[in-house]
């Protein structure tokens, strides 16, 4: 120990010589930069491991992969369009074969090519590092499962030709959201012989408009321009106006919020929660750099149908009816949007009609509640409600547990850290899970991420996303079908998941009380209009221009 | 004096190795906290989980995890579970914080506690003494994240006189450094004033009625003389010690709070952190960092005692 | 909340450092003729500044008690009944409780809502006496596990020596080198997820016993330290060995011979000792891992308070002043009691 001791002591002295240094030679040359605050740091920036919406966000403009989402607002944001490849996979009659070819003459930041074989390594390399998503390679590519268990050497369902730069990729069962998958960060190429481990503090080079050229984990990063990307002219993916983005861990929303409201810092991270306190003054002093946009995610308290008193359906229904949403879109400091359907606002699939018990941002009325609950036979049964420890999603469960108790059951919360909550409620181990606080943040702009929670097919004993315990034979036939159709012809069945959508709200299997909303907000630096708001990645930080 | 300090590190090895123990079957007891659900995603199936079990050991029996733990600590390769993060990395960075919070709080209470205490002692019984009491008595009651979030919010965010508090490098912006500092040295710093202003109070009324006290001023020395050479020195031994133990405490830990509310990203926001996370690897480091430094700073005030107070004797 | 080691004697290792064991203030007494808990009694009737903050404190304790009645005949609202959507009417005006953007509205000082509402749109006022309950309730009882421990541990150790006295110490030694709040806080967030299943009986994890257990157990080598000390001294007194040549046992030497020679260090501790618990507690909350929700505190009442800042500052004060005027109260009360028991000041624990 006191080996090591002396060896930090020398350290930190190293260190602060260095950022001497480098102090010494800042300053100058500012030129288009910016600095973007974020509350929280990323997982990792290595597009291997990171997970968190904070790493995708970056990691989306510097590993492009095969193919990428669209850099625009809405719908045609959540469009997956080719990014590497020249186009669109050819799907197989079957749905099980899909075909690739990567452009020609493409390279990565550091100068070394692109070769059509770094496509299943950038695969391997996620799975090896234990990427949070890998679910999504091991259920669906032929042999990802093998590899993963570490069986065999390389992922048998992929085959590359670096010559022609022909990918193809075999699938166990058709999964439609497959080009989605192929979209992630995580699919993102680097090259062959990256080490196959996490590093957060050199992440490896990619083949996008920026690049990171300075990481230190948990305080910040810095992206630069990627000196060989423009000349590559990907149609769709633009090289990005600012030369320099800086980005700094900031500790408190209070202090990220104000000095972006000062001008002191260009970004604010749609991450994170602007105090409730400062919004008014943000709204009157911002105007015209501050906005709140809707994203696919949602907010809802799972009803486990197997149980008592939520096995009832009268039961659930009347928790639909007493549900105070603008009650709960207040505790969230007016970040959530009100709404009844479990597919967001955002997604191809969300239903156009009225709620089916009550209107989504209107009174609750507790009395239809109370006498559907002595209907129901289920009065007094007593509830344990589920939820995190952690403002604001403490206060929602507080709210919930008291509107529970005055429709006539005995509710009574716990409580637990986030960290294992979401283990304790998907544990089949834990006893009286009833109901609880419950979110989905969407993994890709596809119906079928969501249905995931609702399909009896994801019960499992441990990590079961399917908290409801749902199991009804109309969903499980309607996602058979729908589950197989493939992202680019997705509009093409969005009548079909509205019908579905709407069922599921109708046998009130999950009580939604609404959507996320993130606030874009910026400097009067940047041009607020032609900054996007991505609707996977929140911003586009290749669409950010100065004024 | 050399068999004192054998049995110290002797006994430092035992109480180490106790803590280590102790601290890592702690996260043990939680029912589904096994790591590797947390780590495997939200949406991963059972065979994934079973993978990352198998790639972190976690399926292996405790004791040989444990051992693999404490082996990756000693050669400086342990990781963070959630981050995959070099612990050892992480804790040298969030150093500087740490360092420049408690040393500087350190010469504030250490500076202000004798002071209080000497202007106490010598008005001893009349109102000022008691005005000072009953004020170290207030900063002994407050918690301190109670004080740095008031601190914050009055003299921060509504009057503006300081920034808001973050950490600064020294090294790119020393002024800067001062200012963002200034709150959170005095807010660490009130709790130690009061206890330290009372503990040389007492002292120093004590060493005015020792006998070579009285010897000093029949030899005719001036009151201040008096004060300030015998009784100040001599009471000041037992605060300096204190001060050693303080500061380790400090060092190793003890300035979680401080370091929370102020939002200063340093070791112990890092602990209350990766305890949030049941991160078990940073837990685990950084709590031996801290009882290291105690159970080293408190073997060197022992020795440094003896040495100043002769009729000390160690025992071993 | 570093409870400061070195507060009681220079030495630092538990089981090691010199010892400054008093002359036992009760025996001293003795030669006057008056009992010694009279003089003490005595002394601490004649210190009304102490008594005055004693009398705090207990002003404190018996709002807290009272708070069934405030909240049923006064705010007629429960602890945990909140309104985020409700209305309150303040100076005529009908204001809401929670502003569109979730800010709580501030003191009404009406009856309603007298102190403000939290973020849940709780009566704080009803919820600072509830929590001052368990807060009270928690530094009580950890008080009184910390000394019963700490004096079992305090006289085996000095009493028996040897390998009990090494062992023992060698305990000591690991709580007392474990930074606290780190200890504490990993044991409240582990504890407070998977409860206690000690066999016999069983401790759910949003049960005060956690953060009590934790903090009493935290404080044990801060007594039990000085009380060794003390019995080391005792143990070769002529009325030890008196006892002993009467042929008494070991515990009833203990219990009947040397305890009421330590108990009047053990009085002195209680004040303290409870004054840091109430802190300890606080910390502990404050970091997630004390009283856990739904269950108020002053801890996690200012917790959600600071949470929520710049915005409705009360929810921070009420709770942060509460907190500071009962542990004022018996701090100073305790450092009167201390006064009048050991005037030389032998026994300190200013964390």
């Amino acid at each position: 120990m006191v080996t090591r001791f002396s060896r930090w002591i020398g350290a930190v002295a190293l260190l602060a010589a260095a950022m001497l240094g480098l102090s010494a030679c800042g300053g100058g040359g500012k030129g288009s930069s910016v600095t973007a605050l974020f509350g929280t740091a990323p997982d990792s920036l290595d597009p291997g491991f990171g997970y968190t919406t904070q790493a995708a966000e970056p990691d989306w403009i510097v590993y492009t992969p095969l193919v990428t989402y669209g850099h625009a607002e809405g719908k045609a944001g959540g469009q997956v369009i080719p990014g590497l490849a020249t186009t669109l996979p050819k799907v197989s009659a079957d749905g099980l074969t899909y075909t690739l070819t990567l452009r020609k003459g493409l390279v990565y930041s550091n100068g070394t090519a692109v070769k059509a074989s770094d496509f299943p390594y950038s695969i391997e390399r996620s799975m090896k590092l234990n990427w949070g998503g890998k679910s999504f390679y091991t259920s669906n590519i032929v042999g990802a499962a093998a590899y993963d268990k570490g069986t065999v050497k390389t992922i048998s369902g992929i085959k590359t030709n670096d010559a022609t730069g022909k990918i193809t990729i075999k699938l166990l069962a058709p999964y439609g959201p497959f080009p989605n998958v192929l979209a992630f960060p995580s699919s993102g190429l680097v090259p062959s012989g990256t080490p196959m481990v996490n590093e957060p503090n050199n992440p490896p080079p990619g083949d996008g408009p920026y690049m990171f050229s300075s990481v230190t984990p948990n305080k910040g990063y810095t992206m630069v321009q990627n000196p060989h990307f423009a000349a590559q002219n990907i149609p769709g993916i633009p090289a990005g106006s600012i030369k320099t983005i800086n980005v700094q861990v900031v500790s408190t929303p209070q202090q990220e919020a104000n000095s972006v409201l000062n001008n002191s810092a260009d970004v604010f991270d749609p991450a994170d929660e602007i105090p409730g306190s400062l919004l008014p003054q943000i709204e009157s002093k911002a105007k015209g750099r501050f906005a709140e946009v809707t994203t696919a995610q949602n907010y809802y308290f799972f009803l486990n149908t197997k149980t008592k008193p939520f096995s009832s359906l009268l039961a659930r229904e009347a928790v639909i009816y007493a549900l105070d949403r603008t009650a709960l879109a207040k505790q969230a400091a007016g970040f959530i949007k009100p709404a009844c359907f479990f597919l967001p606002t955002e997604l191809i699939g969300h239903p156009t009609g009225p709620c089916p018990y009550g209107d989504a941002s209107g009174p609750p009325n507790l009395a239809k509640a109370k006498a559907l609950v002595t209907q129901s036979g289920m009065a007094g049964t007593p509830v344990t409600v589920w939820g995190e420890n952690q403002s604001p999603r403490k206060e929602y469960v507080d709210t919930y547990t008291q509107t529970l108790n005055q429709i006539g059951f005995k509710a009574t919360e716990k409580l637990l850290a986030r960290a294992v909550y979401f283990q304790q409620i998907g544990s089949a181990k834990t006893p009286n899970l009833q109901t609880g606080f419950a979110d989905w943040q969407q993994d890709f702009p596809n119906p079928v991420d969501f249905y995931l929670l609702l399909d009896a097919k994801s019960i499992q004993p441990v990590n079961n996303q399917n908290f409801g315990q749902v199991n009804d034979p109309f969903i499980q036939a309607q996602l058979a079908a729908l589950d197989k159709v493939p992202a680019t012809r997705l509009v093409t069945v969005a009548g079909k998941w509205e019908t579905l959508d709407t069922y599921v709200a109708k046998k009130a299997y999950a009580a939604v009380f609404g959507y996320n909303k993130s606030p874009k907000f910026f400097s009067n630096r940047i041009d607020f209009g032609s900054a996007i708001f991505h609707p996977v990645y929140f911003n586009d930080w290749s669409s950010w221009k100065l004024k | 004096m050399a068999r004192f300090i054998v049995r110290r590190l002797l006994a430092m090895v035992a109480v180490l190795f106790a803590i280590s123990v102790f601290t890592f079957f702690i996260f043990q007891v939680i029912p589904n906290g096994d790591p590797a659900l947390r780590l495997a995603g939200r949406t991963a199936t059972p065979e994934n989980i079973a993978t990352v079990r198998h790639y972190w050991g976690f399926d292996k029996p405790i004791y040989v995890q444990y051992v693999k733990t404490m082996g990756h600590i000693f050669d400086g390769s342990i990781v963070s579970y959630t981050q995959q993060l070099n612990v050892e990395d992480q804790i040298r960075a969030d150093l500087p914080p740490t360092l420049s919070l408690s040393i500087g709080a350190g010469i504030i209470w250490l500076f202000f506690g004798i002071v209080f205490g000497m202007v106490s002692a010598i008005k001893a019984g009349r109102f000022t003494d008691r005005a000072l009491t009953v004020l170290s008595m207030v900063g002994v009651s407050t918690p301190v994240f109670f004080l740095g979030a008031v601190m914050s919010y009055y003299l921060g965010y509504k009057a503006g006189i300081f920034p808001p508090a973050n950490y600064v490098p020294l090294t790119t912006d020393p002024w800067g450094w001062f200012t963002h500092l200034i709150m959170p040295w005095f807010a660490l710093s009130v709790l130690f004033i009061g206890i330290y202003a009372r503990v040389l109070r007492n002292n120093f009324l004590d060493t005015m009625n020792e006998d070579f006290v009285r010897t000093a001023r029949a030899k005719g020395l001036s009151e201040r003389q008096v004060l300030v050479r015998h009784v100040l020195r001599n009471s000041l031994i037992p605060i300096i010690s204190l001060w050693g133990l303080d500061f380790a405490a400090v060092i190793g830990g003890g300035a979680i709070l401080t370091e929370s509310v102020f939002n200063l990203q340093g070791v112990g926001q890092y602990a209350a952190s990766s305890i949030g996370n049941l991160d078990v690897p940073p837990v685990l480091v950084i709590t031996m960092f801290g009882a290291f430094f105690v159970v080293l700073l408190g073997g060197v005030v022992d020795v440094l005692y003896a040495l100043l107070n002769p009729r000390i004797r160690l025992e071993g | 909340m570093a409870i400061d080691p070195a507060a009681f004697t220079p030495g630092t290792e538990f089981s090691e450092g010199p010892i400054t064991a008093a002359p036992s203030d009760a025996a001293r007494a003795d030669v006057v003729g008056i009992g010694p808990y009279r003089l003490a009694l005595r002394r601490l009737r004649r210190n009304r500044v102490a008594l005055a903050f004693g009398g705090l404190f207990l002003l404190v304790v018996v709002l807290c008690l009272l708070a069934p009645v405030y909240s049923h005949d006064i705010a007629h609202i429960g602890p945990n009944d909140g309104r985020p959507n409700g209305t309150v009417t303040v100076g005529g005006k009908v204001e809401q409780v929670l502003s569109v953007n979730g800010v709580p509205i501030g003191p009404s000082w009406h009856s309603r809502y007298f102190l403000g509402a939290d973020n849940d749109g709780r009566d704080v006022a009803v919820r600072l006496l509830y929590g001052g309950r368990n807060s009270l309730q928690v530094g009580l009882v950890a008080a009184l596990i910390t000394l019963v421990l700490a004096a079992a541990v305090g006289l085996a150790a000095g009493y028996f020596r040897g390998i009990t006295d090494g062992l023992l110490s060698r305990a000591m030694d690991v709580i007392w080198s474990y930074p606290a709040v780190l200890l504490g806080v990993a044991l409240g967030t582990s504890l407070a997820l998977g409860g206690l299943d000690l066999g016999l009986f069983q401790v759910s994890g949003n049960s005060l016993w956690v953060p009590t257990v934790i903090i009493g157990v935290v404080y044990i080598p801060y007594v039990a330290k000085p009380l060794r000390g003390q019995v080391l001294g005792l143990r070769e007194r002529e009325f030890v060995d008196a006892a002993r040549a009467q042929g008494m046992g070991s515990i009833r030497i203990l219990l009947s011979e040397i305890l009421p020679n330590v108990a009047s260090t053990i009085i002195v501790f209680v004040p303290l000792i409870i004054a840091n618990a109430i802190l300890l507690e606080a910390a502990l909350s404050y970091l997630g891992a004390g009283i856990q929700p739904p269950n108020p505190s002053w801890g996690n009442m200012i917790a959600d308070g600071i949470h929520q800042l710049p915005g409705a500052i009360h929810d921070t004060l009420v709770p942060g002043i509460m907190l500071v005027l009962a542990v004022l109260g018996i701090n100073v009360f305790g450092d009167g009691v201390r006064d009048a028991l050991d005037p030389r000041a032998t026994v300190r624990i200013e964390h």
